[in-house]
């Protein structure tokens, strides 16, 4: 156990990590070349770029946009997001452990806020998997990733809250080794489903409207492909 | 298409592997990523890249020599690819010398710091202008691209092409010069190096089988890009580049031979010892074979003889280089080198990137001046290359940069996998090997020797108990160095705590606490709660063990880490000894070898002799 304690710590936190974060790095420096790419082929190259920007920025703040008709989940999501984003980056504890593997440390919120961070996040998060599964409209647009996903991210939640608790029934490094494994879990499938979209969105306003701009010989190509070669009219 | 994606998918892996061992090597040294010893400064770095590396790219320079001084135009096909090779392979050297050097950020000293003894200084500058020749003389082969056609990049083109015979000749004569030098390295170590490696001439034969070592390279070369690029092979070509190759080699063998013969070793080869079978070996696979089967000219003409041919030469002439570098090097008893996975790695990350760098110029250069090959692939190509249509602004065709999405997702998987495999060492630093210590023994007169090496100090511990106690008082007395206990016990040893000779050790046992407090319900008991679990969150032992810390001094349990036996012993002597020769005007009282003294002595010999000199340690060793 022990063992399996510090093999997660170490190895396989720096492979999750790295996975993580060079995949997204990857993922978002393959979008803007191929925003690059579009924009050069396009023949029309007037983009209202003032225009998506707005609308990027405007679904930052989903409350008056999403789900008119249940406030709820979009109100209870803007918590998630914030919880989710908030309480692992500005951990005190997690910002020790940086400082004591690589000598960079940066401001905290204090541990009375992170409680209540997650605790927020553990019941909208909640919330939102209940949603997933009672409400049918929901549930017809859900595949396993999105129930996966979420799980996973509840389980990291509970057992970081269990774990800081002095007075819980349950081995400090039983919770911390599910901790660990399942936030590498995480980790790992950041760059691979639709968690990349936390660094990929201000990008997804611009590559949607830019993919229609379609390059003048488009329509050749198309020929080409579905007949082998173009026909002269 | 498919085969070169294959091949350059692996080349990346390869390089990504080896850009995060250059990280550890870089950020931690060479102690934390190599196998190298003081025994064995140098490893697989100088012997397989740098070595190796110059060796196999001789082929620029020989194919150069024949094209342009003795005009046999019939091998300037090849001379596009033996010259890049030339300049990759050499390259390839100065990175990997970068990685074997110690400070490498002085690398550039050999050009203002001189010292025209050191055979280093003439290999370092004969790298150098190589290095730079070899770019002069690539470089007209960048410039023909559609990319690079302004009027002052043409105008080098130009200068650069007229420059070119100059410039070959420099090329041949630097390399004349370093290929052997190489070799002349050797000729300090006439003792390490084992007889039958070891010779006078060994910069000639350097010299002579770099120049076969780099024909059967360029034929290699040819199979290896015909194979990715789909060229015709030209066999009478590579029949000629054999038919020389054989005579060097037969050259080669004569030189070996006789020099064997001359320096009467030929008694070595029957030996019957490892080297004896390896140096057989490595002389029929490097020369003996391919030079004989080379001489036919039926076999000359078969292209899989050919390979087969330029394969042995070069694997030969390659652990040729390693057992003079490395192998057939003498080491003192015990001490085994073998490279770690990471130097390997960094020798393949290096060779893959030169190969990526080559597949690249092949793929946008003209590489290989086949007019009517290259025409054709032109046409191919056209409709691939990014196309700029000036009245509409709009660019056609496929981007410059291909299967990008694929090559990334290989870096970023191998870099991760990589960088979870590197051992601890390599990422926290080198740390030395923890060195247990032993208790020391003794009643009146104590016997100090922590890691057992017979060197120890005697160390009258009656004689200081009463000293002092005239200081301090009866009780402080003891608690002057006696400064914490085990809970229960009396004066606790040194080595109780202090428990490693050079590294510092834990002194709290925290799985002990929490059983013995009941699990993780008592974890406010020593950390405060509402606060990260942490050493520095946690209460100070005396908070429950009151009488453990004799002399309350947290200074010396630092979040309960004890430090070194070696650095707790002298940090508790020294001051003390300093503070006593001030007082008693000794000036030798604080001196290293007032204690450590050689064979050691107790304080009743010291005091027999009034005068302790400074160095008794020469001293006594004169006297024996």
């Amino acid at each position: 156990m022990p063992d399996l304690y510090e093999l997660a710590r170490g190895p396989l936190f720096r492979l999750s990590f790295l996975i993580m974060a060079l995949g997204l790095l990857r993922l978002f420096l393959l979008s803007l070349f191929g925003i690059v790419q579009m924009v050069r082929r396009a023949r029309d190259k007037n983009n209202s770029y003032g225009k998506i920007l707005l609308t990027t920025a405007s679904w930052m703040l989903p409350v008056h946009r999403l789900h008119r008709h249940i406030p709820l989940i979009s109100f209870s999501s803007f918590l998630f997001h914030a919880g989710v984003i908030v309480v692992p980056l500005f951990l005190l504890d997690h910002i020790y452990l940086w400082q004591a593997s690589i000598g960079i440390a940066w401001p905290g919120i204090s541990r009375s806020v992170a409680d209540v961070l997650t605790l927020l996040t553990l019941i909208t998060g909640t919330l939102l998997l209940g949603f997933r599964i009672f409400s049918r409209s929901i549930r017809q647009n859900s595949g396993f990733v999105d129930y996966f996903l979420l799980i996973v991210l509840l389980l990291i939640f509970a057992t970081g809250y269990i774990a800081s608790r002095p007075y819980n029934p349950i081995p400090y490094q039983t919770v911390m080794l599910i901790h660990l494994l399942s936030a590498e879990v995480f980790l790992v499938l950041t760059p691979f489903t639709k968690i990349a979209h936390c660094i990929l969105f201000p990008l997804i306003r611009l590559t949607s409207e830019l993919a229609w701009k379609f390059p003048p010989d488009a329509g050749r190509n198309v020929t080409i492909q579905v007949h082998g070669e173009v026909k002269s009219i | 298409m498919n085969k070169r994606l294959i091949v350059k998918s692996i080349l990346w892996a390869f390089a990504s592997v080896g850009l995060v061992v250059a990280w550890a090597r870089f950020s931690m040294g060479l102690g934390a990523t190599t196998a190298l010893t003081d025994d064995t400064p140098w490893g697989l770095w100088i012997a397989f890249d740098v070595m190796g590396g110059v060796a196999l790219a001789a082929g620029g320079f020989v194919i150069a020599a024949a094209v342009y001084i003795f005009h046999l135009e019939k091998y300037s096909p090849i001379l596009r690819p033996a010259v890049l090779t030339a300049f990759l392979g050499y390259t390839a050297v100065v990175i990997g010398l970068l990685f074997d050097l110690g400070l490498p950020w002085r690398i550039w000293h050999a050009t203002i710091f001189w010292q025209h003894h050191s055979v280093l200084f003439e290999v370092a500058w004969c790298v150098m202008l190589y290095l730079t020749v070899l770019a002069l003389e690539f470089a007209p082969v960048a410039l023909e691209h559609p990319y690079l056609q302004w009027p002052i990049l043409q105008r080098i083109h130009k200068l650069l092409k007229w420059l070119t015979v100059p410039l070959v000749i420099t090329g041949i004569m630097l390399s004349t010069l370093h290929q052997s030098s190489l070799g002349s390295l050797f000729l300090i170590m006439p003792y390490r190096l084992h007889a039958l490696w070891y010779t006078p001439i060994i910069p000639a034969l350097f010299f002579v089988s770099a120049v076969g070592l780099g024909l059967m390279m360029v034929t290699l070369e040819a199979f290896a890009s015909s194979w990715l690029f789909h060229h015709k092979i030209k066999t009478d070509l590579l029949a000629g580049l054999a038919k020389a190759a054989s005579i060097v080699l037969y050259i080669y063998l004569a030189i070996r031979f006789v020099d064997l013969a001359v320096h009467s070793k030929l008694g070595y080869l029957f030996e019957g010892s490892w080297q004896s079978a390896l140096f057989l070996f490595e002389i029929s696979i490097s020369a003996l074979i391919p030079a004989v089967l080379l001489s036919f000219s039926k076999i000359r003409h078969r292209l899989d003889a050919l390979f087969a041919c330029s394969l042995m030469v070069v694997f030969g002439m390659v652990l040729n280089r390693l057992n003079v570098g490395i192998i057939a090097i003498e080491k003192s008893p015990g001490n085994v080198y073998f490279p770690t996975w990471m130097e390997i790695s960094i020798s393949l990350a290096i060779v893959s990137g030169a190969a990526l760098v080559y597949i690249f110029c092949a793929e946008n250069f003209r590489l290989f001046t086949d007019e009517k090959e290259e025409k054709k692939s032109i046409e191919k190509r056209q409709f691939e290359q990014p196309v700029f249509d000036a009245p509409s602004k709009v660019w056609l065709g496929d981007s410059l940069v291909q299967n990008i999405s694929v090559f990334s997702i290989i870096v970023v998987s191998v870099i991760s996998i990589t960088a979870a495999m590197l051992p601890s060492k390599a990422i926290s630093g080198y740390e030395r090997d923890p060195v247990p210590v032993r208790k020391a023994v003794g009643w009146e007169t104590i016997k100090i020797d922590g890691n057992r090496t017979g060197e120890f100090v005697l160390f009258n511990h009656k004689e200081h108990e009463q000293r002092l106690e005239k200081i301090h008082g009866e009780r402080e007395g003891c608690l002057a160095c006696h400064h914490a206990s085990i809970p229960q016990d009396g004066p606790t040893g040194c080595y109780e705590c202090h428990s490693d000779m050079h590294l510092s050790s834990n002194i709290f046992d925290h799985e002990f606490h929490q059983k013995a407090l009941q699990g993780n319900q008592s974890c406010t008991q020593c950390h405060a709660e509402g606060q990260s679990k942490s050493r520095e969150s946690s209460i100070a032992c005396t908070e429950c063990h009151q009488s453990m810390f004799q002399k309350i001094d947290t200074g010396k349990a630092d979040y309960y880490i004890a430090r070194s036996y070696m650095n707790a012993m002298h940090d508790l002597c020294i001051p003390c000894h300093q503070e006593q020769s001030q007082i008693l005007g000794d000036e030798n009282i604080p001196k290293c070898a007032f204690c450590h003294v050689h064979p050691p002595q107790t304080n009743e010999d010291r005091m027999q002799k009034k005068n302790v000199d400074a160095f008794p340690f020469s001293i006594q060793n004169g006297e024996n």
